[in-house]
Order: structure tokens, then C-alpha cells, then sequence
């Protein structure tokens, strides 16, 4: 009875992305002829999805792909050493820090990008990568340093104390010997980071606009398949071109992704 | 490692203590970045969030004007703002009802060690992984008028089911798939929430004769009080700031009858170009946000208190 009925969920959960990934190899007669079929199947919808002259898929993946790395190193490379001096504070102060960063993560995105436009645009960044980078960033910042913090809390301060005993300044103490016992928060943070700007949509659509002809997967599939819903021999490899990376990963590194996604979930 | 090395134990006593101006540096350089970023791109953004609100801004004058309250005076009788507010508080309370009862239905469901559960876990968590804006237009193409499932019934000689096409259908459709691509999350919680139930009560209660269902309703669901307040404020402050999904499955159509408020906030400032007027919204749905997110939490704990009694 039970085993019954939870294979019954995993068909309906599986069934979208069976008629996705059969769909993808179909002409548009196929499809609408019997959308679950697997008869005439052929590579030329997908052939030609990567080819769209609407969206470059590949530019597309690169393009994302530059942000995940540009982000998640900088936001590495700012809360990291911040949550340390904050974790290795007098108590007070840890508090009131800890407070002022934490309250971010209850702002959401959807407020502050009209804001942010104004902040972008006073500083000549508005459009630019630099300027999308820097506040997706920041977005992770507040979470971040949370979650290192209360790592690096568990860390045993003789540690540091050691290092300064033979020498080593706090900025080395912290990348040479704390940082590397963070690697299990990092790597929380980095699947969390890597995942809401690979799927971040809005973010990019108006700091990046369609003007600078720059796209994420998103805005592209956005601008591909939008104008098309009807032709699905454009719709279908589309999607299944703009999700095969995500999800390839997701199945391989599940147990951690499943992990590091729902520590985020609950960030506040 | 090599560090030690390098300086040997009898330093110890003449290691110098760096001097405090020293110490105020390295802070400032180790927190600085962070901390500067994080005022220019969040703090102050929050507060300009209510200053432009008061203003006319529409997204390229450099010095928009002040009109007070004139944003927030508008907002009271915009029609459409009524209307979405009402699809996005039934959203949020349909679909928070229903992320909750199928996240704890599967975790009760799927709890406990084994390969099939592990695999359960991981089919009913990974659209999560998919962006909002492909689950939409997966869906539409799917539930679309000219969509596989339409193709099919009428195939079978049957009338085109008007999933998309049709306010309430397409209402409802949002929220199912809402709930389709969101409750794995849930289920993973409660999974975690489970794993706090003291085996020992549910062993005792077992004990005493409890039937499987008593034992979940006085036993297993007040020890999971805590998880289902976070599991309902979560779902809750999701589900309000629901934009990526109407984009893509409803566009907010048929005739606007799907927007929801974050979806008419984006609209009305970068279509419109009345960024003054989404502010105020922005701020509004901030502001209910967090006093239903309080709200919830407030009354779910009197009523953990009343289950302690």
C-alpha cells in the first residue's frame, strides 16, 4: 500500500521531465501528435536550440557559469575573514555584529532591487557585470557569515593562539590555519550560492537588462522561449539544454546538495 | 603545520605582542569589505526602499521628487493591486496548506534509513534544484491549451481542459504547481524535525497500547511543534514573494487575473516606469510580510505552550 502509493508520486514528480527530455528529440507534429510517445525522436530540435541566434546556449552556460565562480569566490573571500574577526570578538560585540549581518537575510530580493537600480546607477555600474556581481554578492554575505561564524565558533581558539605564539599574524593564522577547518561550511555555501544565481532570474534580467546583451540561462530562456510557447520544438530542447547541467550535478553530489540547500531554506 | 616548524617552542616567551593599532588594522581589513558592501548594497538600499517610495521616481531622473504620501494614497484604491493582493494571500494560505501537509505526509512517509527511501528523498526534493522560471514553462507547456495533457484528452474525443485559460483553473494550477515543485523541501525539514521525536516516548506510548494514530497525534506531532512553526513560516514568506513562476506559467494572464503583488511591483516599476509607486508596494509587502511571518510565530507558540500544559 505505501510502496504503491510512493510510486505512484515518483511517476508524477518524473513525469515532467520524461515528457521534457522525449519531447526534446521530437519534431513539433510528433509532439502535439502524442506528446508521450517515443516515435520519430531526432536531434535536430536540439541541434538547432543551440544554435538559436534568440539565445546562445553556450555563451549562456558560460556566461552563468562566470558569475557562480565570480560570486562565490568573492563572497568567500569577504565573510570568510569577516565572520572570523566576529566569531574571535568579546562577546558584546560578536552580538551586535552578528545582529546587523543576520537582519539581512530577512530582506527579499524583490525589495531591494528597485533601490538597488538607484545605488547602481549612482555608482556607474548599473548594466555592467561588475555591478550584478557585486550585488549578488552581497546577497550572500549576510548568510554567509552566519553560518561561518557559528563555525568557526566550534573551532578551539588555542589553535589560534598557537599560530600567533609562533609568529603568524592574525591574517595568516586565519588563511592558513582556521580557513581550512571551514571546509565543510564553505562548501554549504558554495552549493547554496552556486544554485540561487545559476536560477536567479530577476536579478540579472533587470541589473543586466536586455540591453547589454549579456544572458544567463535564465534570461535566455526567457528570451528564447517566451515569444515561442507555442512552437515546442524551440521550448522543449530549450529547457532541457538550460536544466541538464543542475541536474547531472544535483544527482551526483545529491546527499550534500539536499543538505546544503535546506540549511538555506531555513536562513530566516 | 610547516609553521610550527618554522618557529621553534623556545620563541615562545619573546613572541611579540603585536601592538593594538596593529590589531584595528587587521580588523579593518578582514572585516572592512564585507561590512562596506554590505551597507552600500543592503543597508542602504532598505532605506532608500522607503525614501523612494515617497518620491515619483521612474527609473532615470537623477532627482526624482518628493510627493509623500501620494504612492501609498494610490495604492488604496488601485484595482488591480486588490486583486492580486487577494491571489497572493490565497496563494500563500492555499499553498502554504499544502507544502505543509504533503512535506509531512512524505516525511512520515519516507522516514527511516533504507535505499528506496533515500531514493523517494531525492524524486520528491529535486525540482527544487530546477529554477522556478523552467518549472513554469514546463508546466505550461504541459497544462498549456495546445499542451501534452490537452493533446491527450482531446485525442480520446474529449473538450480542451482549460488549465491555463480559465482565472480560477489557472489560480489553482499555480498553487499545485507551487506545491508540486516546493514540498521535497519540506519533506527534508520535517525529516530533520522527525529525527528529534524522543524514540523512547513513541516506544513508551507503543507500551501503554497507543495505536499508531494516537501515537502520532499526542506523541510524534507536539514533539514537532518547532519544526512545523518554521516549516509554515517558510512556506508563508516564500510563497508571498511568488514572481518567477507567474511569469512563466500564466504570464499573469488570462487578462491579469494570475498577477501576484511581487509580479505587478516588477511590472508597474520597469514597465511602467513608476519605481516610486513599486516602492511603496514593495514596502507594503515587506512590512505584511514580516507581521504575518510574526503573527504565525506568535500563535504557534501559545499554542505549543497550551500542548505543554
Amino acid at each position: 500500500m505505501r510502496k504503491t502509493f510512493l510510486w505512484a508520486t515518483v511517476a508524477f514528480m518524473l513525469i515532467p521531465l520524461y515528457v521534457l527530455t522525449v519531447n526534446a528529440f521530437k519534431g513539433q507534429q510528433e509532439i502535439l501528435g502524442n506528446p508521450f510517445g517515443l516515435d520519430g525522436l531526432t536531434l535536430e530540435p536540439l541541434g538547432r536550440a543551440l544554435t538559436n541566434p534568440q539565445f546562445d546556449v553556450v555563451k549562456g552556460y558560460a556566461v552563468t557559469l562566470l558569475f557562480v565562480v565570480a560570486v562565490n569566490v568573492l563572497s568567500v573571500l569577504l565573510a570568510a575573514p569577516a565572520a572570523y574577526t566576529i566569531a574571535r570578538s568579546p562577546k558584546r560585540r560578536f552580538r551586535v555584529l552578528m545582529l546587523f549581518f543576520l537582519a539581512g537575510t530577512f530582506i527579499p530580493g524583490q525589495v531591494l532591487v528597485i533601490p538597488v537600480v538607484y545605488v547602481l546607477k549612482t555608482l556607474g555600474l548599473m548594466g555592467t557585470i561588475r555591478g550584478f556581481v557585486l550585488f549578488e554578492t552581497t546577497l550572500t554575505l549576510p548568510f554567509s557569515i552566519f553560518l561561518y561564524a557559528g563555525y568557526i565558533a566550534t573551532i578551539p581558539a588555542v589553535l589560534d593562539q598557537a599560530a600567533a605564539v609562533d609568529g603568524a599574524g592574525r591574517l595568516r593564522t586565519f588563511w592558513q590555519i582556521v580557513f581550512p577547518l571551514m571546509r565543510p561550511a564553505v562548501a554549504t555555501m558554495v552549493i547554496l550560492n552556486t544554485f540561487s544565481v545559476w536560477n536567479d532570474f530577476v536579478n540579472p534580467q533587470i541589473i543586466l537588462g536586455p540591453g547589454s546583451g549579456l544572458y544567463t540561462v535564465t534570461t535566455g530562456v526567457y528570451a528564447a522561449v517566451s515569444q515561442y510557447s507555442t512552437d515546442y520544438t524551440v521550448v522543449f530542447p530549450t529547457l532541457l539544454l538550460a536544466i541538464a547541467p543542475l541536474l547531472v550535478f544535483f544527482v551526483l553530489m545529491q546527499r550534500h546538495i539536499i543538505s546544503g540547500l535546506t540549511a538555506g531554506a531555513t536562513k530566516g | 603545520m610547516t609553521l610550527t616548524r618554522e618557529a621553534p617552542v623556545a620563541t615562545v616567551r619573546e613572541a611579540p605582542r603585536k601592538p593594538r593599532r596593529h590589531d584595528g588594522l587587521t580588523t579593518a581589513l578582514m572585516a572592512g569589505p564585507a561590512t562596506v558592501l554590505y551597507v552600500v548594497m543592503l543597508v542602504i538600499p532598505v532605506g532608500l526602499a522607503f525614501y523612494l517610495s515617497l518620491t515619483d521616481w521612474d527609473g532615470f531622473s537623477a532627482d526624482p521628487a518628493f510627493v509623500g504620501a501620494a504612492n501609498y494614497a494610490s495604492l488604496l484604491d488601485d484595482p488591480e493591486l486588490r486583486r492580486a493582493a487577494l491571489v497572493t494571500l490565497l496563494v500563500a494560505a492555499a499553498g502554504t496548506a499544502g507544502l505543509n501537509l504533503l512535506g509531512l505526509g512524505f516525511a512520515l512517509l519516507v522516514n527511516g534509513a533504507s535505499r528506496a527511501n533515500t531514493f523517494f528523498r531525492i524524486v520528491l526534493f529535486y525540482p527544487h534544484v530546477l529554477s522556478a522560471l523552467v518549472v513554469g514553462f514546463l508546466w505550461s507547456a504541459i497544462l498549456g491549451t495546445t499542451g501534452a495533457v490537452n493533446n491527450l484528452v482531446t485525442t480520446w474525443g474529449g473538450e480542451v481542459l482549460p488549465f491555463l485559460s480559465d482565472p480560477a483553473w489557472a489560480t489553482v494550477t499555480m498553487i499545485a504547481v507551487l506545491v508540486w515543485a516546493g514540498f521535497g523541501v519540506n519533506v527534508v525539514l520535517y525529516l530533520a524535525g522527525l529525527q528529534a521525536v524522543p524514540h523512547s516516548l513513541i516506544e513508551a506510548a507503543k507500551i501503554d497500547g497507543a495505536t499508531r494514530r494516537q501515537v502520532f497525534r499526542n506523541v510524534t506531532l507536539p514533539a514537532l511543534g518547532p519544526s512545523v512553526t518554521i516549516n509554515i513560516v517558510l512556506s508563508l514568506v516564500t510563497l508571498l514573494k511568488t514572481y518567477d513562476l507567474v511569469v512563466s506559467l500564466t504570464a499573469g494572464g488570462p487578462a491579469g487575473q494570475t498577477q501576484t503583488v511581487a509580479y505587478l511591483i516588477l511590472w508597474n516599476s520597469f514597465h511602467d516606469a513608476r519605481l516610486g509607486f513599486g516602492s511603496a508596494q514593495s514596502v507594503i509587502l515587506m512590512l505584511v510580510t514580516a507581521a504575518l511571518a510574526f503573527v504565525v510565530t506568535r500563535l504557534r507558540r501559545r499554542g505549543e505552550m497550551a500542548v505543554h500544559q
